[in-house]
């Protein structure tokens, strides 16, 4: 009897679940529907398209919860219907989210690849299915860009390099150590970040030597402790100055120095971002200068790259002109930080 | 008194239902069945292209089963692993690392079962707890992957291999769903047929009793890590093919994932109950599910939540749980009214 009864309350709960699951998913559905509509009537082409974003991250970042609204606004004026996936920059799980995304056959798929060198078998399953591949953020390894119908979004290497070149310019031939934290290891930006940043130190200011790299995830905390950790092992009276990849992490190096007492504006600092976090940094001068990045842009010309690609104004391969579209990303520093065109969006 | 009882149930309830009742009462994959019935009743009426694209379903399922089977094989002997994940990633770098793609999975296979060793050497030999021991493991694995990795992914040699090998090989199934398939059997005959897997059973059941019995308990669990280092090399190999590389960070979202199919299938972590089937019956439902919450665009967050609950409510309606919990709102109760008088 008892047994019954454990057996009843179980099968209740179970019931509940499918329930909520059913609930859920067809309230998914509504929405979805509704943005279809809306999507309808605010379009200027007649047609409407299906289109799978497959991002490594969404509301979980700051980056990511200020990439999707215009994003999706983008989608909505151009008729375009998203299903929007976050990997959490776990490669194998994008790999298998591309496999239902091809399976699902939309009219074009936006990718943001998590892990640029895994990211081949999706491209070969889109083009064999005849779905085009737009790429956002972050660009694919070159030799996969023929599969690919273009790319919107940073110049990662850029970035790093303007960094760079901001540090050259406030230490101004003076020999320097710096310490520098990179974004998580592996992934594409924080790879060509740092590149761009420690190449263009090497080739136009070897006067500044870089002592010590450690990732710091693009976490604050995290790069705090890496910062710490950096001075400590090559010595603070060594260092006098700090690179970070990321507006984030640069926070995180800052509050490193405060917290041995030290004053941040004694330091030459530089970062990438223009944040809500960075700019206000630079303009109090414990960040010397940051690089602008526009989330609204990136996820805006991600839609509009799709959707150039599937009413066919760009073919597959990079040699289109508009292929390749190129964020700008103007240095920021105190004699601009204040200005209305660098105003930070996240 | 109550021994009398049950000797003259079992003897007298020899029907076709009675049987059955009693093989059902063994079985542990009861909670599995349902919610997976549950899901696929709710995904067929929400989302019928889970089981149109079934290729893709298959793969997700066996993204998630092939680690959660070798876990399996610990389980059932009261022991964790945490190391799979590491394991998955440092083994599909070394594939990756040596040229020839043959060399390169025998060195990544071999290394799984090294690790296996390891952990159980910690476990059996030293008596380190296990989750202690292979959370060690986790973090040293993963510091190893990317010092040979140099911290970037590595590509293979053979970029064309991998693309062949993610290729459909038999109708729709691609090796990847095969070899799941395969391993899925293999285990399953090992737990259920042959002497040393059964003993997994006994040892999670109660150690000592095991070791009175003379069943060889630090053999045993050696085994068990073995094969659980084994699975997740072989998941390590089957990630590196077919994405062409080998990410450092690889297996980040495995971990959680494989504990949570071998959980739903109604595995009891202390040891001594669950099956394989049930692993394949909780892999099989997270699968189905994630493929549809993917398909359906829900976000990660929401998703997590609905994994997070079908977990707890595979727990919570595990019936010793129940019955635990029943005893302790009782025990409240009469304690209240004691009070009162």
């Amino acid at each position: 009897m008892r047994r019954s009864r454990i057996g009843l309350a179980s099968a209740g709960l179970m019931a509940v679940a499918g329930l909520t699951l059913a609930g859920c998913a067809a309230a998914e559905e509504e929405v979805a529907t509704e943005a279809g509509d809306t999507t309808e009537e605010a379009a200027p082409a007649e047609e409407t398209f299906d289109v799978y974003a497959l991002l490594p991250q969404g509301n979980d970042q700051a980056y990511g919860t200020t990439y999707l609204p215009p994003m999706e606004a983008k989608a909505a004026e151009l008729g375009i219907n998203l299903t929007i996936t976050n990997s959490e920059y776990d490669g194998d799980k994008q790999a298998s989210e591309c496999e239902v995304a091809v399976a699902a056959q939309p009219d074009g798929i936006i990718l943001w690849p998590a892990i640029a060198d895994t990211i081949r078998p999706c491209l070969e399953a889109a083009d064999a299915a005849g779905i085009p591949v737009w790429v956002t953020n972050a660009d694919v390894n070159p030799e996969d860009a023929p599969l690919t119908y273009g790319y919107s979004g940073t110049d990662s290497y850029g970035q790093g390099a303007a960094s760079a070149e901001i540090m050259c310019e406030i230490v101004d031939g003076a020999e320097i150590g710096i310490i520098q934290i990179n974004g998580v290891t592996g992934n594409s930006v924080a790879t060509l970040r740092g590149d761009g940043f420690r190449e263009t130190i090497a080739s136009d200011c070897p006067n500044v030597t870089i002592l010590a790299e450690q990732p710091g995830d693009w976490v604050p905390d995290k790069s705090q402790i890496a910062a710490s950790e950096m001075l400590t092992s090559v010595g603070v009276e060594n260092v006098q100055g700090m690179y970070a990849a990321d507006d984030s992490m640069i926070k995180g190096g800052i509050d490193a120095l405060k917290a041995r007492d030290l004053d941040p504006a004694d330091f030459f600092i530089t970062s990438i971002g223009n944040t809500f976090l960075g700019n206000p940094l630079v303009v109090s001068g414990e960040l010397d200068g940051t690089v602008f990045q526009s989330s609204s842009w990136d996820g805006e010309n991600a839609v509009v790259g799709i959707y150039n690609a599937m009413t066919g104004a760009t073919s597959q391969g990079r040699d289109d002109e508009g292929s390749v579209l190129y964020m700008p990303n103007p240095k920021v520093t105190a004699a601009n930080a204040s200005d209305a065109d660098v105003a930070p969006e996240w | 008194m109550s021994q009398t009882q049950s000797l003259k149930l079992g003897s007298s309830d020899t029907s076709f239902l009675g049987r059955a009742r009693l093989v059902v009462a063994r079985r542990t994959e009861g909670r599995g069945v349902a919610l997976l019935a549950i899901i696929l009743v709710v995904v067929s009426l929400t989302q019928p292209l889970v089981f149109t694209a079934y290729p893709v379903s298959l793969g997700r399922i066996a993204l998630i089963g092939l680690v959660a089977l070798g876990l399996t094989a610990v389980i059932l002997m009261g022991e964790l692993d945490l190391s799979v994940a590491s394991t998955l990633a440092v083994s599909g770098v070394v594939m990756a690392l040596i040229p020839d793609v043959w060399l390169g999975i025998l060195a990544a296979l071999a290394m799984g079962l090294v690790i296996g060793v390891i952990n159980a050497f910690f476990v059996a030999v030293v008596g380190i707890n296990s989750f202690i021991a292979t959370l060690g493991m986790l973090f040293a694995l993963r510091g190893l992957a990317y010092i040979l990795s140099d911290e970037t992914p590595v590509r293979l040699t053979d970029t064309d291999a991998g693309i062949a090998f993610g290729q459909a090989l038999i109708g729709p199934l691609t090796p990847r769903v095969l070899i799941f398939v395969l391993a899925f059997l293999a285990l399953q005959i090992f737990v259920s047929r042959v002497k040393a897997g059964r003993e997994f059973f006994a040892v999670g059941g109660n150690r000592q009793a095991a070791y009175d019995a003379g069943i060889p308990v630090k053999r045993r669990i050696f085994t068990g890590f073995m094969i659980s280092g084994f699975v997740a090399s072989l998941a390590g190999v089957i990630n590196t093919l077919e994405r062409t590389a080998a990410d450092p960070r690889a297996g980040l979202t495995v971990l959680l994932a494989s504990f949570a199919a071998a959980i739903i299938g109604g595995n009891y972590l202390k040891g001594g109950r669950g099956s394989i089937v049930g692993t394949l019956i909780g892999a099989t439902a997270l699968g189905v599910l994630q493929v549809a919450l993917t398909l359906s665009g829900i976000q990660v967050p929401v998703q997590e939540i609905f994994i997070g609950l079908i977990l707890l409510l595979a727990v919570t309606t595990d019936p010793a749980s129940l019955r635990a919990v029943l005893g302790s709102i009782r025990s409240v109760r009469q304690g209240r009214s004691k009070s009162r008088a």
